[in-house]
C-alpha cells in the first residue's frame, strides 16, 4: 500500500514545511575551498582593462583600421562635383 | 593607536589582520559594514590576505545560495569558485554602492542560473539527439542524491517541495530561496535583485501561491 503523502493544506502545515526547510542540515564546500580558487585564478586569464585590452588584440584594430580606411576613402573614391558626367536631361538640352 | 570605546569594539570583533582567527568571528550590522569597506579597500590595493579573509568569511554563504537553486554540490562548487574569481578579477571597478554582501549575493544567484539555463539547454540538445538516434543512451532525470535530509523517510513534502521550487520562474526561485533558505530581510532581496521591497513581496507571494498550489494538487506521477 502506497504510503499517504502529506499536502500542506492548512496556513500551520504550511509554515510547519517552511520551517523544515530551513532546518535543513547546513551544506558547506569541500574542504581545502580557498585552495581551489587560487588554482582556477591561477589558471583563469586576467581580463584585459578597458581600452587597452581592446588595442591588445591585433584583429580588432586590423578591423577597425580598415573600416576607418573605408570611411575616409569616400571623398578620393568620388570625383568632384564639377567633373561629374552630366544628366541625362542636361544632356538632352544640350543637344 | 587608541580608538574610542564603540569603534574600538567593532575593530575588536570584525577587524584585520586578516587571519582565519578573524573569521571565525560572526560581524554584523555595522561592524560587518564596516570591515567588508576595509576588506574591500585592502582587497583593491591587491592584498592577497584580504582576498582570503573575505573567501573564509562568504564561501558558506554564497554555497549554500547556489546549491539552493541547484542542487548539485558540484555545481555550486563550480559556481562559488567562479564568484570569488570574478571578485578578485572585477574588485578595482566595485564602488561600494551596494553592500559587499549585496554584490556576492547577486553574482552567485545570476551565475547559478546562467548554469541552470547552460543545463537546460544541454538536456534539451541531448534529448533531440536521442530522437535523431545520435545516441542510444537511455534519457532520465538523474536521481537527487544531493539533497540527504530529502532521502530519509517521511521527507517527502520536503522533497516535493524542493522540486517545486527548482521549476519556478528565475526571479520568483531567487527571491523565495535568499528569504527561506538564506534568511535574507525583504531589502537584502531587494538589493540583490535590482528592485523594489514590494515587487520582492509579490514575487514571494505569487511564488508561495504556486508552491501551495502544487504542494496541494495530487501528483499526476502518483
Amino acid at each position: 500500500m502506497a504510503k499517504p503523502v502529506f499536502r500542506p493544506g492548512s496556513d500551520e502545515e504550511w509554515e510547519a514545511l517552511l520551517h523544515q526547510l530551513r532546518q535543513q542540515p547546513l551544506v558547506q564546500p569541500r574542504p581545502f575551498f580557498y585552495a581551489r580558487v587560487q588554482g582556477r585564478l591561477t589558471a583563469a586569464p586576467r581580463p584585459a582593462a578597458g581600452l587597452l585590452g581592446w588595442v591588445r588584440r591585433p584583429a580588432y584594430v586590423a578591423l577597425l583600421g580598415l573600416l576607418g580606411l573605408a570611411m575616409s576613402g569616400d571623398g578620393v573614391v568620388l570625383p568632384p562635383a564639377a567633373t561629374q558626367p552630366a544628366s541625362p536631361q542636361a544632356r538632352l538640352r544640350a543637344h | 593607536m587608541s580608538l574610542p570605546g564603540p569603534v574600538a569594539l567593532v575593530f575588536m570583533t570584525c577587524s584585520l589582520p586578516l587571519s582565519f582567527a578573524a573569521e571565525a568571528r560572526p560581524c554584523t550590522g555595522a561592524g560587518a559594514a564596516l570591515a567588508d569597506a576595509e576588506l574591500v579597500a585592502q582587497l583593491q590595493q591587491g592584498n592577497e590576505a584580504a582576498f582570503r579573509t573575505l573567501v573564509g568569511r562568504y564561501q558558506d554563504r554564497i554555497y549554500r545560495t547556489a546549491f539552493s537553486l541547484l542542487r548539485s554540490a558540484e555545481e555550486a562548487e563550480d559556481v562559488a569558485q567562479e564568484v570569488f574569481v570574478e571578485v578578485y578579477q572585477t574588485v578595482g571597478q566595485f564602488r561600494g554602492t551596494a553592500a559587499l554582501s549585496t554584490w556576492l549575493y547577486r553574482l552567485a544567484t545570476s551565475r547559478a542560473l546562467q548554469h541552470r539555463r547552460r543545463s537546460a539547454a544541454k538536456k534539451r540538445f541531448a534529448y533531440f539527439t536521442s530522437l535523431l538516434g545520435f545516441d542510444n543512451r537511455v534519457l532520465h532525470d538523474p536521481p537527487d542524491h544531493a539533497h540527504p535530509q530529502a532521502l530519509l523517510e517521511g521527507q517527502q513534502a520536503l522533497h516535493s517541495l524542493l522540486a517545486h521550487i527548482g521549476r519556478l520562474p528565475s526571479q520568483q526561485q531567487v527571491a523565495f530561496t535568499l528569504r527561506h533558505e538564506q534568511e535574507l530581510s525583504y531589502e537584502e532581496i531587494a538589493a540583490v535583485l535590482h528592485t523594489s521591497t514590494a515587487a520582492v513581496e509579490s514575487l514571494l507571494f505569487r511564488a508561495r501561491q504556486t508552491l501551495r498550489r502544487h504542494l496541494q494538487a495530487p501528483s499526476r506521477h502518483g
